[in-house]
């Protein structure tokens, strides 16, 4: 248990550290369409 | 055409490795001696994010080699792309840092000679970029910016390991390997030092790579008719 109640800081960086991930994801997935194209 | 399910796994892997060491973080470590509050846990974000920042520097320097060896423009994307990263994650590094000097040492910058080493690293990739920026010719400017990137790799380790330990005074803890070439940490803080600093590793690799193909279809619209 963390002492001071912190664990809204832990659960911001999920957060942060998942959109972040899933904005890459999506990015990607643009990339591979723009290099498909002629 | 999907990404084949390796692909798709590794990265989901990556998304659970990042999310443990952040738990880990907060729920598994415990906090360090003689530090404010929970100011060590900064700990296992600052370090992995100048960690980050050496290896791209470094994998800059190696991609530079390869490009004045074989004149591959793929070279030269994937150095520029691995200094944007670098200085990205040394950014990073530095606010970071800042924080936690905020609530050890009661003021967001100290001249101290760790401070001292990093800012220094992002005038020195900084002026990469200024270069890159500056020189038209796009033969030229991927030789200079080469030379000036295998530079770096002297460059970067002094900065990183060796100026700060030249200094007779520093307020900066000892880092993880101290001058005895000795690990003295917690273990249950080196395990998760050692699975954030992996995972931001594998982070920029995958982000560079994004990058680096970002940069080639750019330079590919620039020349197209």
């Amino acid at each position: 248990m963390i002492e001071g109640g912190i664990g809204w800081v832990a659960a911001v960086n999920l957060v942060i550290w998942t959109g972040l991930f899933l904005y890459l994801l999506r990015l990607e997935a643009k990339v591979r369409d723009l290099e498909k194209e002629p | 055409m999907a990404l084949k399910p390796l692909s798709i796994a590794w990265r989901w892997a990556l998304w659970v490795w990042i999310a443990l060491a952040i738990v880990g973080a907060f729920y598994y470590a415990p906090l360090a001696q003689d530090f404010i509050g929970q100011s060590s846990r900064i700990l296992f974000f600052h370090v992995p994010m100048a960690w980050a920042s050496f290896v791209a520097f470094l994998a800059a320097g190696v991609w530079s080699v390869l490009y004045l060896w074989k004149r591959q423009p793929d070279h030269d994307r994937a150095a520029a792309a691995a200094v944007e990263l670098g200085l990205v994650f040394a950014v990073l590094a530095t606010l970071t840092g800042a924080m936690w000097a905020k609530v050890m040492w009661h003021a967001w910058w100290n001249w101290d000679p760790r401070q001292m080493s990093i800012v220094i690293a992002l005038a020195f990739y900084g002026a990469y970029l200024v270069l890159r920026g500056g020189v038209e010719d796009p033969e030229a400017r991927a030789r200079l910016c080469a030379v000036y990137a295998v530079i770096g790799l002297v460059v970067a380790p002094y900065l990183y390991f060796v100026m700060p330990r030249q200094a007779e005074f520093s307020l900066h803890p000892q880092p993880v390997v101290n001058a005895t070439a000795k690990v003295e940490m917690n273990s249950r803080m080196l395990q998760v030092l050692l699975v954030s600093s992996f995972g931001f590793t594998v982070f920029f690799f995958w982000v560079h790579g994004l990058r680096r193909r970002l940069l080639r279809l750019a330079d590919r619209r620039s020349v197209a008719p």
